[in-house]
């Protein structure tokens, strides 16, 4: 009886596996079908050409895959059940997520903002439930009790849980989401999906996996790709095939409106394309000796007593890249010296420090368009807090030295001399409490024992800082100065919030991004932006590495 | 012995005083933006800029139809509060007809002619009359050299006391108020009430959807061996340093693919899988001891119920300092939601877009465009004070080992 | 155990919240009026044959604004059957509000008519973007091109193909708009200055008239301005065109601003800012220090009515702009409702953008002072001009009055605008700051603003 019943699952198991290859062969055939439109045909109408590829390569190796599996099936491999659970789960996830687009699911967010203001006061109701909950805990000498607070802290959060989702419209969602359903396509999709569900659970199921000799490896790496999956699917859509994807529409003319021709290196062309020629003397106009058609005057300099003038076809990229090493080289050390500085004082085990702490990181937490408004209306040059402070102190200085420093009239903004200052001064202000807070746990990692030693050793407070704390450091310093650089390098916000129109006056804080930005999102000139995205991507690498091979050679970074 | 306390005083006073001054600069902006939300918008631009809101104090006097505006006015050599009645009289400069430095403003119906009929020569060579001009109840022979206007200001207690001077640099008597009804008002400009809503929806789902592919990335490669394992966590290593302009233009034409441009999607589910997140996650998973996890295994537990049942009740401190981290970000984006969420789509707008719509908008408001920043920066303040640990632990972990 | 509660519970939250997000849709539209949102339910949902629903927009620059732009949608919404509008307004001015309309159009987003400024049309229109409705025109009853200022008319009538005017309509201009000076009669008063509006009435409001008033209100002190205009091309291009000069050549396919004319009003402007130090530094924002009893002549649009009456605790007015060599040389500003290439009801949307501009929602419009219609009809001026404060609202009709010959704002339809607008603002910026001498600007400034005609 028990022999027949095995011999009857074995049977059933065969089956099923049989069933099973076959679907893997119809798979791959299907896809090749496919990718065969869409090579040949340019199928499913309106797609880019570019989407057209991508869909192909994807569509064959996923039939290669089931092609693989079917093959290794019919030897009764375990390699065939992985291959197999693999390109099912992958099939069944795409269905899905076409499934969740054909329904417009997650536009839905949309309208859930819609009612969630009116709802999100009934989620207050969970809290109340949690609170009842933890209450219970008090009683945890009387189980009986505590068992009736956690349950009744169960029912009152589930119940206004209830009540929050039927606010927010979960009953008209579902009447339309079965609505929906009756839609052919989507109708189809349902059912592929159930079709690789179906195949996911005959590989899956234990009967299936003893019969084709599963191993505890295999186990564990099924269910490591699956606890990886989510995050890896989203990783390659959202980030992995956007990077490359980058590197393509810098090769073309793309804009906005999806009209694109490759066009090769032409973009990176133009933005170096560069010319240097000797002037006459210092005050020729450089149209004369270059073609003003092509080229702007970038700079002219003086060398071994003869003038130059460099001209560039895209003069303000080049302004623009100024503009942005400029403000890094200058903030990076104005936000992590005075932060080295207040760590240093902040790490002496004087009362209240937490409080001094917790008031130098609020700028980090706050966003940079506020922090922006805010400190637009301090620079303002006619009512700002800054010009009159700086009057109070001259005027001060006036009184004590008998000077006549006038009063301050600083145009922060609109000066082509402080603009970028200004931005500086801001950005560097926002980042400082947060590179604080980075020494100061860098320097609670130092050890005690070495400033008691130099103390013994008659050292001052000086040399304790040079000798110990700087070297012991140096792996924050290193981390705090490249996350720095690798931030003020982005630098937009700031710019884009506080001046007006966004880099004036004139050019003097058009940054790299700013630029990328207006060529990308204003002159819809999305090849050429991305060519810039990479040239930057290029300088932050390469300051980088500058930074970690400097880092290098001081020795220190193996704490 | 007393020398070295004295010393050791003098320091830590040396240290509060920096740590005081750099303290005041970092609190400064906000406190700022605060008062300066509350005040009128004529008094954003009052200089010299006062901190506390204020407004100018008015009184109803008798045979005047609207309340007049009070000013701290000097006469007799004694100061005191008189009210300003009537503005804009028509007043001429006059001077001294031997020391033209010396000029007094008087309205042009206190001074007449001088019966004389006497002329003066200026410097410059015209010809002006000498005027016989009412100075502190005296009969003055001057020059006019000039136009100007003036205010007449009477003491509320005696008409009959009053004072001829320029209005705009006179000094008015001031309160202090507060005007909290511009948070009101600029709840309903821009529709501000549903873009809070909005940012509010959006950092949740992030927030929620980061922490858990992180938590399972994190778990994956951290406990579970898989073929790939190493390759693939160097190339997440890899993209963290990565910068976000990079993926801006390709992620904006993968939206317009999606159709998700200008829609909420766009700013949730291209970030709830994050690297970092993953890699922290990872991590914090790989110090949690073995033996637990064996155990629970042999038991014939699923790793479903290992995950959540052992592991991520002893990652609640990493998971609430990455919810931090990932809240501060999703809260203050703003580039992201200026490419993609369209100016003209009210309905999707989140705070950042707002306040760049306010300031357009409201641009001679100081008050309101600051009444929009403190309803955006203010939340993150006050969880702040509430976890105020994982914040700095959420700036610390990623700073202290690199 | 209350974790693994609440994991279960975070996960059901956001699994819940997906799917109930559909719902709404639904119920918006069933809806009428206000939500933007409909749209976006799939098309194969509930199909309503007869009703068309038409989105449009315009740039609001105020709460006030937006609320007379919704009721002007309600009641035309009544009076066209058949027919659902769907008001939204559009971004600010400084939040970049066509380029963002070009790329909802990239993506099939934007609205079907929309108000665009009139230096973006020829970009709108060379792009493809926007529809050329002169067919539908022809064949309308009662429509004139004639009863609309003709400068804007020009521009919208233009065929770029044939290089003529007339022979195409691109739009119809929602309002028209121009420069007057906002005084702040006080601080004149104080100064002891001739009052601008008397010297207006007398005809002796020239250049020269002009800064000895500005001369005089400096002279009361260092933080106090005679003269302030914010940073754009409107300001400059005032005292450029006043002396005579133009942007462009005379056919709109070159570089102008290297004529003696052009360079002549630069150099007076310059005198303001550099020389004499009577302006507001050239790039601050004007506006607080107007605000704040400051600045005694502030240049600014009719859309900056609404803001002084608001927060000026001064006695104000305006004037028209003084005269130079070729008259006051006032810009005539317009923007026009244009209608969407890919909308689905082109006919209702000339409909639409009829009634958007007529002279009674004109009327209703300008009742609110933001702007001057657009439309030449007394109905519409009458009901412009009883907008008080200002008093002197005659000025901004002077400004734009034919004998004045006001230059209308231009699309650029041989060139790209963007790019001139970014060669031009910084060079010219760099003048008025004193960076850049005039002989200097003079000899380079073509140079490289031609590169906008090159593409």
């Amino acid at each position: 009886m028990q022999l027949e019943n095995d011999q009857k699952s074995i049977k059933q198991t065969q089956m099923i596996i049989k069933v099973a290859t076959y679907w893997h062969f119809l798979l791959s055939f299907s896809g090749i079908f496919l990718l065969f439109i869409i090579l040949y045909e340019h199928g499913f109408g309106k797609i880019p050409v570019w989407l057209s590829y991508i869909a192909a390569i994807l569509l064959g190796l996923l039939s290669i895959g089931s092609f693989y599996s079917g093959i290794q099936l019919i030897k009764n491999r375990r390699q065939g059940r992985t291959a197999s659970l693999v390109v099912n789960y992958l099939g069944l996830i795409i269905s899905i997520l076409f499934l969740f687009q054909n329904l417009g699911v997650f536009l839905g967010v949309d309208a859930l903002a819609n009612t969630f203001g009116s709802s999100i006061g009934w989620l207050s109701g969970v809290l109340i439930g949690y609170l009842v909950y933890t209450a219970g805990d008090r009683f945890h000498y009387r189980i009986h009790i505590e068992e009736m607070f956690h349950k009744i802290g169960k029912y009152i959060a589930l119940i206004f849980f209830a009540i929050f989702l039927i606010k927010a419209g979960l009953i008209p969602a579902l009447i339309f989401l079965a609505k929906q359903m009756i839609i052919p396509t989507n109708f189809v999709i349902v059912f592929i999906s159930i079709l690789f569900g179906l195949a996911i659970w005959a590989m899956w199921r234990e009967a299936t996996a003893l019969y084709l000799n599963r191993t505890n490896a295999q186990t564990e790496a099924l269910e490591g790709y699956l606890f990886l999956s989510p995050n890896l699917i989203g990783f390659l859509i959202f980030f992995a095939f956007p990077l490359v994807f980058s590197f393509y529409i810098s090769l073309t003319d793309w804009d906005a409106f999806g009209n694109s021709n490759f066009i090769g290196l032409t973009n990176y062309f133009k933005l170096f394309q560069l010319n240097l020629k000797q002037l006459a003397n210092s005050s020729q106009d450089f149209f004369n000796v270059m073609d003003g058609s092509i080229f702007s005057e970038l700079l002219r300099f003086n060398m071994f007593g003869k003038s130059y003038v460099l001209g560039a076809a895209d003069a303000r990229f080049w302004i623009a890249l100024r503009n942005t090493i400029v403000f890094g080289i200058v903030t990076v050390p104005l936000s992590a010296i005075p932060a080295l500085f207040l760590a240093n004082i902040l790490n002496s085990k004087i009362p209240g420090m937490k409080i001094f702490r917790a008031i130098y990181f609020l700028p980090s937490i706050a966003a940079v368009v506020g922090i922006s408004l805010i400190w637009q209306w301090l620079y303002n040059a006619t009512v700002g807090y800054i010009n009159y402070f700086i009057t109070i102190g001259l005027d001060f200085i006036n009184n004590i030295f008998s000077t006549g420093y006038p009063q301050a009239q600083i145009r922060w903004l609109s000066d082509s001399r402080t603009a970028l200052l200004a931005i500086i001064i801001v950005s560097a202000w926002q980042t400082m409490g947060f590179n604080t807070v980075l020494f100061l746990a860098g320097l609670q990692n130092v050890p005690k024992e070495l400033y008691e030693a130099a103390t013994v050793d008659g050292a001052g407070r000086w040399a304790k800082f040079w000798k110990i704390t700087l070297p012991l450091l140096a792996p924050t310093t290193f981390f705090v100065i490249t996350t720095t650089t690798i931030q003020a390098f982005q630098v937009f916000e700031q710019v884009f919030i506080m001046t007006n129109p966004p880099g004036s006056p004139g050019t003097s804080t058009l940054t790299i991004v700013l630029y990328l930005y207006q060529n990308g999102f204003q002159r819809f000139q999305q090849g050429y932006a991305a060519a810039i995205a990479w040239v930057l991507f290029i300088v932050i690498f390469s300051v980088t590495l500058l930074q970690f091979r400097s880092q290098r050679k001081t020795g220190a970074y193996d704490v | 012995m007393k020398s070295f306390k004295l010393s050791r005083f003098l320091t830590n006073l040396g240290a509060y005083l920096i740590l005081t001054f750099f303290a005041l600069i970092m609190l400064f902006p906000f406190i700022f933006m605060v008062t300066t939300s509350l005040k009128t918008p004529d008094d954003t631009f009052n200089y010299p800029p006062r901190l506390l809101p204020r407004e100018g104090v008015e009184i109803s006097l008798e045979g005047f139809e609207k309340p007049v505006p009070l000013y701290l006015i000097e006469k007799d050599g004694v100061q005191s509060e008189f009210a300003l009645v009537e503005s804009g009289i028509p007043a001429g400069i006059y001077a001294e007809t031997d020391n033209q430095s010396i000029t007094y403003s008087v309205p042009l119906d206190q001074a007449k002619p001088s019966e004389s009929g006497e002329q003066f020569v200026m410097p410059d060579g015209t010809v002006q009359p000498i005027m016989d001009v009412l100075i502190n109840g005296n009969i003055v022979q001057l020059v006019q050299v000039g136009k100007t206007a003036l205010g007449r200001f009477i003491d509320p207690e005696d008409f009959s006391r009053e004072v001829f001077q320029v209005v705009r640099t006179s000094q008015p008597v001031t309160k202090v108020t507060a005007h909290p009804e511009n948070y009101t008002r600029v709840m309903t400009m821009e529709n501000m009430g549903r873009s809070l809503t909005n940012t509010i929806l959006v950092t949740l789902f992030v927030v929620i959807g980061q922490l858990v592919t992180s938590v399972m990335g994190g778990y994956a490669f951290a406990r579970l061996r898989f073929p790939g394992k190493d390759k693939l966590f160097v190339f997440y290593l890899g993209t963290i340093m990565i910068p976000f302009v990079m993926l801006i233009i390709p992620l904006y034409q993968l939206m317009v693919l999606f159709g998700w441009t200008d829609k909420l999607a766009a700013l949730i589910f291209p970030w709830i899988f994050s690297a970092y997140g993953t890699f922290l996650m990872r991590q914090f998973f790989i110090t949690v001891p073995k033996e637990i996890e064996e155990a629970a295994l042999i038991d014939g537990a699923s790793r479903f119920k290992i995950l959540y049942s052992i592991f991520l009740p002893a990652a609640a401190p990493a998971l609430a300092t990455m919810a931090t981290f990932t809240f501060l970000y999703a809260w203050n984006s703003f580039f992201w939601p200026l490419v993609i969420i369209n100016t003209g789509n009210y309905e999707n707008h989140v705070l950042t877009l707002t306040l760049n719509m306010l300031r357009g908008r409201a641009s001679d408001s100081a008050n309101l465009i600051l009444a929009g920043a403190a309803i955006s920066i203010l939340p993150p303040f006050l969880l702040y004070i509430l976890g105020q640990r994982f914040f700095i632990e959420s700036a610390m972990s990623s700073g202290v080992k690199g | 155990m209350s974790r693994k509660m609440f994991l279960v519970l975070s996960v059901i939250i956001v699994f819940a919240m997906v799917m109930s997000a559909c719902a709404p849709v639904v119920v918006e539209t069933a809806a009428p009026v206000e939500t933007a949102a409909p749209t976006e339910a799939p098309a194969t949902m509930e199909p309503e044959p007869m009703d068309v629903t038409l989105r449009w927009r315009t740039r609001p620059d105020n709460q006030a604004e937006i609320d007379v732009y919704s009721s002007v949608s309600a009641d035309l919404d009544a009076a066209m059957d058949g027919v659902t509008l769907v008001y939204e307004p559009g971004g600010s001015e400084t939040s970049s509000y066509q380029d963002v309309l070009k790329t909802e159009i990239g993506a099939g987003t934007a609205p079907d008519v929309f108000w665009i400024p009139g230096t973006d049309v020829a970009d709108f229109a060379t792009r493809g973007l926007i529809l050329d409705m002169k067919s539908m025109a022809d064949a309308t009853d009662g429509f004139s091109a004639g009863d609309f200022y003709p400068g804007p008319m020009y521009h919208l009538t233009f065929n770029p193909e044939t290089n003529m005017t007339g022979e195409a309509l691109w739009g119809l201009p929602r309002d028209v708009s121009t420069f007057a000076l906002y005084l702040n009669l006080d601080l004149i008063a104080e100064a002891g200055a001739d009052d601008p509006r008397e010297l207006a009435k007398e005809g002796k409001w020239t250049w020269e008239a002009f800064l000895d008033v500005a001369k005089k209100v400096q002279a009361l002190g260092s933080d106090v301005y005679g003269y302030g205009a914010n940073a754009w091309w409107g300001p400059y291009g005032v005292w450029i065109n006043s002396a005579g000069g133009n942007f462009y050549n005379a056919d709109r396919t070159a570089c102008g601003l290297d004529t003696p004319e052009a360079i002549a009003g630069l150099t007076f402007e310059r005198q303001l800012y550099v020389e004499d130090k009577v302006a507001v530094p050239y790039g601050e924002d004007s506006e607080p220090p107007f605000m704040a009893g400051k600045v005694a002549m502030f240049q600014n649009g009719r859309w900056a009515t609404p803001g002084v009456r608001a927060n000026a605790n001064f006695n104000w007015d305006v004037v028209e702009l003084p005269t130079g060599a070729s008259g006051q040389g006032n810009w005539l500003f317009w923007g026009a409702y244009v209608v969407n290439a890919k909308t689905e009801h082109p006919e209702e949307a000339w409909k639409l953008v009829q009634m958007l501009t007529t002279a009674e929602t004109q009327g209703k419009i300008a009742a609110l002072g933001a702007n001057i219609p657009s439309r030449m009809s007394q109905e519409a001026f009458d009901a412009f001009l009883t907008f008080t404060p200002p008093a002197n609202n005659q000025a901004f009709l002077n400004g734009i009055a034919d004998a004045n010959k006001p230059t209308a704002e231009g699309p650029l339809w041989a060139g790209s605008w963007p790019n001139y607008d970014s060669i031009m603002g910084p060079m010219v910026s760099k003048v008025l700051n004193g960076e850049l001498t005039i002989e200097d600007y003079q000899k380079t400034i073509c140079v490289e603003a031609n590169k906008a005609f090159e593409q």
